[in-house]
């Protein structure tokens, strides 16, 4: 049952998402609208062939199914919504449909974050984690702003996490595999989930099972749960995937779902080793006064070209992605394996695909943020002061997403009470605040911030002349630069055995 | 489903009766978090307002006379292309300046840096009606400074200083619940107006009172007055206030005085531009005192226009007769507590000391009273007039938290028809849930502070409230009566309105006034 507290904290997080219905929303709202229109209006065959919008069917199918169970309230809502022909439809009733059905959906990440707080023990700390997640400026920028449902596919995913952590195992791979024909970008992590479930599940020692290490592997028991895991997995894909390959349509969803077309870079440079690697290379242009062929920020999405440096083919960030997934692997081998170093090996997976990505959205900051916020229900004194420099960072550099002078006192606001209720609630497990376990240079980087804001959002961009991609790469490398710390920050504290 | 953020157990005994607002404060105590109430106090409070500012305004689209949001882009436009002496005649069809000079004042410095940034938004003549996205958020964002400027600091000093005592969780509940008020933020936000400088100079002069610094508040009133003539609703308490404290022993006729030139002093800054000829004067009181328009302002819940549904007075008499009925009324509703207020402060002054705390809570009863009688009973009132009754009333909020929370709560249902006009109606389901889920005592009946026959009367008239919006939203009116539910809306709020007039006169006349010396004594044996 919701107690007093919850309506209390559920009706204010509410609120403030309905008020903002009439402010910007990205061309993800058509292309929502247009899936409920294809979905709503065409037969199965139809949805991943339909093309009469440029927004086509991206998603794999259990998202499409999704779109169309709302499809179904969106026609008795306002049958316009559903209809291929009303292409940039946004009437006041669609806008409030749309937006309703993100905030209703989001309540699985709601009860997700109630499940975790009970399998936490109910400590006011994971109480604290569960609230500062739920009402993190990741969703409300990029969900009830920007427009898309990443509320409620990462309630799934917290919901996998949490089956893990209760030490369900199966219902966890099955969880997170639905989850996988939701949204594909969860792939980004399946590395750890492969190598926990593997070792974790169907791995059996001795006779006791699970519990020593030492026992020698039981054969049969093992295999068993491979077979066990396989057919659920199996299954899920078979539900999600089925019809469309009954129907031969498996390599045109392969080539809606993996367009292999985009640059390294997105248009906005999110905050990742490319990052970096971009601005050196600018650097570099114009320390040694080389000709400059075209700038990665001049153009929207479309190829980089790097003036001095070496171009970066998919197959190297291909490559270092997998480099940089080995440590969360390691994290789930060495020491003793538990759900707590579980969710560590998310973290680190998400982080290194983040880092090392071909055409890495800033939105993704929310796959490592989001796990690594469960994390803060009792977090070491480092693992807190890296969260604390990462989520600053990470959200901030959600910033350039929402341009609009007219959402600037929105998105200031929300992300400035953030971070003050983060760094005044989060305590380590040592009992110390998250503002008193900084460093002197790591307090510094997060007041940078406000400096940063000031320079790239209040300074009129007049005042940079001929370099009015500055505010933007300024952003994009000074919030790379806090991200990457982060990073190598909790690869050190987690790699401990 | 588990609760988030609930008190650990172990709170004791503040913990039974406690509002959600409280609840959070009480919360970051435990959590040794007191350093960021204040600042994410305030920044909720700007996210929130910046939020009802995305939605509509009064007149939007609506050509050719737009609503209040292009009367006040019209003052910045005339003030700063005509000279002083044309502002008050200038066009007066089209929204005519009828705000006394601080207003247009702020009008102008508006202006300018409208004119700075883009002078399209204030172009002579050119510019009517614009409603251009860039116009409009530098409108709200005028608005949001000056709240901040003059309202928010106001507010919060005051509730923090020592003439104000409340323990840390009071206070800051207090300062949330006064910021987040809802009718205000749904007028100047919303509607778009900038009754916030106005309020904003009152509770600097409520302050400057708490701090005995008699001048100043005489100052910042004046300011309020020259802001918008309507802080005359409080103005009968100010002066018996003032008043009161001129007959202080020592020094009480050297402050009459000062006062009297302080004031004289402050309205003679005001009027200087015009100061040279009598008719210009002449000219900004006619403007600034329209008696011609009539009784009340289309449907306001006030004593008149209730009246107005069963007997049609603006039939039977004059409008001379009127207002002289009005007048004789509303003085008659004001004296109770004028008076009380000037005998209670001036038997202090005389003798026995009062406690600073027990004269700000005496001056805020006044207030609430004197403003309350104006609303009801006096000449042209407005539907949001109520924000000036319920300035004082949230300053009581520690007093008397059930009476100020539903007192907000009926203010706020009788603003409907308006903010119903302007498309405001998202926003004002979101402040009127969230006032009664996060002040409001019913929606924690936990609450043991309020006597059992009030919460009962308080969910009667919720569901009333709640009963009306749902028969306007699903039976239209009949064709012979096409305001009922704007009529019923106002015989309801108005009925509330007195008995709320009735129980805050009945509260201050009662009021128990600690004597300084006792209390003194007091504090020094708890130390």
């Amino acid at each position: 049952m919701l107690g007093a507290t919850d309506i209390a904290f559920l009706g204010v997080g509410s609120g403030i998402k309905l008020l903002l219905w009439p402010a910007y929303h990205s061309t993800d709202f058509e292309v929502h609208r247009n899936w409920l229109a294809i979905t709503g209006s065409q037969a199965l065959r139809r949805w991943y062939v339909e093309d009469t919008s440029e927004w086509t069917l991206d998603y794999p199918p259990f998202f499409a199914w999704f779109e169309w169970v709302l499809a179904h309230a969106a026609r008795w809502w306002d049958p316009q919504i559903v209809r291929l022909d009303s292409m940039g439809y946004a009437s006041s009733s669609c806008v409030a449909f749309q937006r309703l059905s993100v905030m209703v959906s989001e309540l699985v990440l709601y009860a997700a974050l109630g499940r975790f707080v009970r399998a936490s023990g109910s400590s006011m700390q994971s109480k604290i984690a569960a609230a500062l997640v739920f009402l993190s400026p990741g969703f409300l920028f990029v969900d009830h702003v920007h427009f898309q449902y990443n509320g409620f596919l990462f309630g799934i995913l917290v919901y996998s996490l949490v089956f893990a952590m209760e030490g369900r195992d199966l219902l966890a791979g099955a969880t997170f595999a639905a989850l996988l024909c939701f949204k594909h970008i969860f792939m980004y992590i399946a590395p750890a989930y492969f190598v926990y479930l593997l070792l974790n599940y169907c791995v059996v020692r001795g006779s006791q099972r699970r519990a020593a290490r030492g026992g020698r592997l039981d054969m049969r028991a093992s295999a068993w749960r491979l077979a066990k895991l396989g057919a659920v997995v199996l299954a899920v894909f078979g539900a999600a995937f089925g019809p469309f390959a009954a129907l031969g349509q498996l390599p045109q969803l392969g080539a809606r779902l993996f367009p292999f077309k985009r640059g390294l870079c997105h248009a906005f440079w999110a905050p990742n080793f490319w990052a970096l690697y971009a601005a050196a290379d600018r650097l570099l242009l114009v320390a040694l006064r080389a000709p400059a062929s075209a700038s990665s920020t001049r153009g929207l999405v479309g190829d980089t070209s790097f003036g001095v440096l070496p171009a970066v083919p998919p197959l190297v960030t291909f490559a270092a992605t997998l480099l940089a997934q080995l440590p969360a692997c390691i994290v789930l081998v060495r020491g003793r394996r538990s759900p707590q170093r579980f969710v560590q090996s998310v973290v680190l997976c998400a982080y290194a695909s983040f880092l090392f990505g071909w055409h890495v959205h800033e939105k993704a900051i929310i796959l490592i943020l989001a796990p690594l916020g469960l994390l803060m229900a009792a977090p070491s004194q480092r693992t807190l002061r890296m969260f604390a420099v990462l989520a600053t960072a990470g959200y901030y550099s959600l910033f350039p997403l929402l341009f609009g002078a007219q959402e600037l006192p929105v998105k200031a606001a929300l992300l400035l009470m953030w971070v003050l209720c983060a760094l005044a609630l989060l305590r380590s497990d040592r009992n110390v605040a998250a503002w008193a376990c900084l460093s002197a240079p790591e307090r510094a980087y997060v007041l940078g911030h406000v400096p940063l804001f000031v320079a790239a959002e209040l300074v009129p961009s007049a005042a940079f002349g001929r370099l009015q991609f500055l505010p933007l790469a300024l952003v994009s490398v000074y919030t790379a630069l806090g991200v990457t710390y982060s990073w190598l920050g909790l690869l050190v504290e987690f790699l401990r055995p | 489903m588990v609760v988030l953020l609930r008190p650990a157990a172990g709170g004791g005994a503040r913990r039974g009766g406690v509002v959600p607002t409280e609840r959070w404060f009480w919360f970051l105590g435990e959590q040794d978090a007191q350093g960021i109430a204040l600042p994410v106090t305030l920044l909720f409070a700007l996210l929130v307002r910046w939020c009802v500012a995305l939605h509509g305004y009064s007149g939007r689209g609506m050509s050719p006379l737009y609503g209040d949001y292009e009367a006040q882009r019209h003052w910045m436009e005339l003030t700063v292309h005509v000279a002083p002496s044309e502002w008050y005649f200038y066009d007066l069809a089209y929204w005519g300046l009828d705000y006394p000079p601080l207003t247009a004042f702020q009008s102008w410095v508006c202006g300018r840096v409208a004119h700075l940034i883009d002078p399209s938004w204030v172009a002579l003549g050119q510019s009517r009606g614009i409603e251009t996205p860039a116009s409009k958020l530098f409108m709200r964002s005028t608005v949001l400074v000056l709240e901040a400027l003059i309202y928010v600091p106001a507010v919060v000093l005051l509730f923090r200083s020592r003439q104000m005592p409340m323990n840390w969780i009071a206070r800051e509940t207090s300062i949330f619940s006064v910021l987040l008020q809802p009718c205000l933020i749904m007028i100047d936000h919303g509607h778009f107006q900038y009754n916030s400088v106005m309020l904003g100079f009152l509770v600097w002069s409520v302050y400057f009172a708490a701090r005995e610094r008699y001048l100043l508040m005489a100052v910042c009133f004046c300011l309020s007055l020259m802001f918008k003539q309507m802080a005359l609703y409080f103005a009968p308490a100010v002066f018996a206030f003032l008043l009161a404290k001129c007959f202080r022993s020592p020094y009480g006729v050297q402050l009459f005085v000062k006062l009297g030139l302080v004031v004289i002093g402050t309205f003679g800054i005001m009027l200087l531009p015009w100061m040279g000829s009598s008719a210009q004067l002449h000219q900004i009181l006619i403007r600034v005192f329209p008696v011609a328009r009539g009784l009340y302002e289309d449907k306001v819940a006030n004593v008149w226009c209730a009246v107005n549904a069963v007997a049609k007075l603006r039939v039977m008499f004059g409008t001379s007769a009127l207002v002289r009925l009005a007048a004789g009324a509303t003085t008659l509703a004001f004296l109770p507590s004028c008076v009380h207020l000037f005998r209670a402060v001036k038997r202090s002054a005389v003798g026995q000391a009062l406690l600073p705390a027990d004269a700000v809570k005496l001056l805020c009863y006044g207030l609430v009273n004197t403003s309350l009688a104006f609303f009801l009973f006096s000449f042209q009132v407005h539907e949001k007039s109520i924000l000036l009754p319920l300035a004082p009333v949230l300053l009581l909020i520690h007093e008397e938290p059930w009476a100020v929370n539903w007192f907000v709560q009926v203010a706020l249902f009788s603003l409907y028809p308006l903010l119903f006009r302007d498309g405001l109606q998202a926003p004002y389901w979101v402040m009127a849930i969230g006032w009664s889920l996060l002040r409001s005592c019913p929606a924690c009946p936990a609450d043991k502070k309020t006597p059992l026959p009030v919460l009962n009367a308080q969910w009667l008239t919720m569901l009333a409230m709640v009963a009306l919006h749902a028969a306007q939203a699903l039976i239209p009116p009949p064709p012979s009566l096409p305001d009922l539910y704007v009529v019923l809306n106002v015989m309801f709020s108005c009925s509330m309105f007195v008995i709320f007039f009735a129980y805050f006169n009945y509260r201050q006349l009662t009021l128990p006034l600690v004597r300084a010396r006792t209390a003194r004594s007091r504090t020094k044996k708890d130390n």
